[in-house]
């Protein structure tokens, strides 16, 4: 009996964080004009007619499901495929060379015995909670001075040296034994041996933390292809989507749903990666 | 020789510092510098001229008054909703964990894929209008009018809560059952047993929420811009959309002032919160 409030509570939660993706999941299976009868904005003759103001009528389920958003979506406008082509030029190589630097960092601050190692790290963590507002006039100027500005690299680069990863694996540091490290020391192994044979297999689980955190981030690049990205076919996906609506909602949907299946199938694999990750994120 | 086994680690940290200083730290002073010129080439000295004006300019004002308002509603509000939920998820075990993963759910999707939906929920024609004119309201201009703020705030919650409910989760599952065993023993009801044992212990977690809550309250400018592009209503003009409209201005001297601003405000408020973190942690 307890429980019954607290059940209720988060059936109502979860059903709300559901909702937009279960709405954005039935609209990809409509015809194109039962989206059009359903969420288009325009007026129609018959509505002036009558006097009243029509309503976007959401469903969960479409009156007849059909793949045909999904095929013009992935076959038949090879824009979208471009766009989608674009995000991933911009994700993986920032998401990758982040994993790598941070856990390269994460060591050199654990072996790195000196005060000036507290000092650089405290510099890391004030960096690291700055918004994105605050860098991009910074990224912008180093931008301009390597003549990337008008680059994929003026995205990824930032974001491979983004201090965040070398924070998060390190606090994922506090769990590890240090007797490991004092044993293989002691039979003599040196620092890239350690690095590759002790650090790196117990951190797994934090790289695999990091990934995911870092490619949620840079699967969602909005602000930076706003300033940098002068080209609408150059654009990530986030960025095209939101001015999908006025002339093809018809496919919204549909394109919505292939964008977001990534980042997705990503946390069903890997919720306690996230969770680790956020955890991590909230150590001090 | 000892010297150098105790610096060699920083072989292993000299790539993530190196960019660090090229992408982070070096174009940061170097924008600190604008901020103080008149000009981006060949400026002069101006004091604090590019602060006066920022500052007096009236975009900039309603972006800062807009954030601050934008903040102080959200946050708190936030942190309440997450640690009941967070509550809940924990009188649960397997369900918990389902409700977890659904919970997380809205920080993974991408903003642009979520756009669609909150067009149609919100707009003049949307879906929250229909449900309002059918129980006999008068439908509200949710997207352009000072509605907008309630949209804004529920976007931010439906976002961001999972994050702060998993660091209240995994912070209550670390408090040791024998406290509150104990305190049953004694006689405590639930409410007492939540306000004497669970909030105390969770004290640290709370502000290192504070901190999180407030990172991610900058993070939900990306699904104000999609939705409203660069000029939204006046009452959810944010900081953001001043900054990235100085960009289209390229007026690098204000933007520089107001980076500055930012970077400052938000360091003072973080570093405030971890000194206040470290005094009330056991």
């Amino acid at each position: 009996m307890k429980k019954v409030i607290p059940a209720i509570l988060l059936a109502l939660a979860s059903a709300l964080a559901l909702f937009p993706l279960l709405v954005t999941f039935a609209g990809s299976f409509m015809t194109e004009t039962e989206i059009m009868l359903r969420y288009s904005a325009a007026t129609t003759v018959f509505d002036l007619a009558s006097g009243t103001t029509r309503f976007a009528q959401m469903s969960l389920m479409p009156n007849r499901a059909t793949l045909s958003q999904y095929l013009s979506v992935l076959f038949l406008q090879p824009s979208f495929l471009i766009l989608l082509g674009n995000s991933a030029k911009i994700a993986l190589p920032a998401v990758a060379g982040n994993v790598v630097v941070s856990t390269l960092a994460a060591y050199g601050f654990h072996a790195w015995k000196s005060k000036a190692s507290d000092a650089v790290f405290a510099v890391y963590v004030v960096v690291m909670l700055m918004p994105l507002q605050a860098v991009i006039v910074p990224n912008y100027i180093i931008a301009d001075t390597l003549g990337i500005k008008d680059s994929y690299l003026a995205i990824i680069l930032p974001g491979i040296f983004s201090p965040f990863g070398a924070f998060l694996i390190k606090q994922a540091m506090k769990s590890l034994d240090p007797a490991c490290f004092e044993a293989a020391s002691a039979d003599g192994a040196g620092h890239f041996t350690l690095f590759l044979r002790i650090f790196c297999p117990q951190m797994k689980s934090a790289m695999a933390a990091l990934a995911m955190l870092s490619f949620i981030e840079h699967w969602n690049i909005v602000e930076q292809a706003v300033v940098f990205i002068k080209d609408y076919y150059r654009e990530p996906l986030s960025v095209y989507l939101s001015r999908i609506a006025s002339g093809s909602a018809g496919i919204a949907f549909a394109a919505s749903c292939v964008y977001m299946a990534f980042p997705l199938t990503l946390l069903a694999m890997g919720q306690d990666s996230l969770e680790m990750g956020i955890e991590l994120s909230g150590i001090k | 020789m000892k010297a150098i086994k105790r610096h060699a680690g920083l072989v292993f940290l000299f790539p993530s510092l190196a960019g660090m200083i090229v992408f982070y730290l070096w174009p940061f002073l170097r924008s600190v510098g604008y901020a103080f010129t008149d000009k981006t080439i060949n400026g002069e000295f101006s004091g604090l001229s590019n602060f006066i004006s920022l500052v007096s300019g009236k975009s900039y004002q309603i972006g800062v008054i807009n954030t601050l308002i934008f903040i102080g509603l959200s946050l708190p509000g936030g942190l309440a909703l997450s640690l009941i939920l967070s509550l809940c998820v924990n009188s649960f075990k397997k369900a918990g964990k389902l409700a977890m993963l659904l919970l997380l759910i809205p920080l993974a999707l991408p903003s642009g894929s979520t756009v669609f939906f909150w067009k149609s929920v919100f707009s003049a024609k949307g879906a929250l209008n229909a449900m309002l004119v059918h129980f006999g309201q008068a439908p509200v201009d949710w997207l352009d009018t000072s509605a907008s703020r309630v949209v804004i705030i529920a976007i931010y919650l439906w976002k961001s809560l999972g994050y702060s409910i998993v660091l209240f989760s995994s912070a209550l599952r670390s408090i040791p059952k024998e406290y509150s065993e104990a305190s049953s023993i004694d006689g405590a009801g639930a409410i007492s047993r939540l306000f004497l044992i669970t909030l105390p212990c969770l004290a640290p977690t709370i502000i290192l929420a504070t901190i999180m809550g407030l990172i991610n309250s900058f993070k939900i400018f990306k699904e104000i811009y999609v939705l409203t592009g660069s000029y939204p209503n006046e009452s959810i003009y944010m900081t953001q959309h001043f900054l990235n409209n100085m960009f289209t201005a390229l007026n690098y001297q204000k933007l520089s002032a107001a980076t500055m601003l930012l970077a400052l405000a938000v360091s003072l408020v973080s570093q405030g919160l971890f000194w206040l973190e470290r005094r009330v942690s056991p």
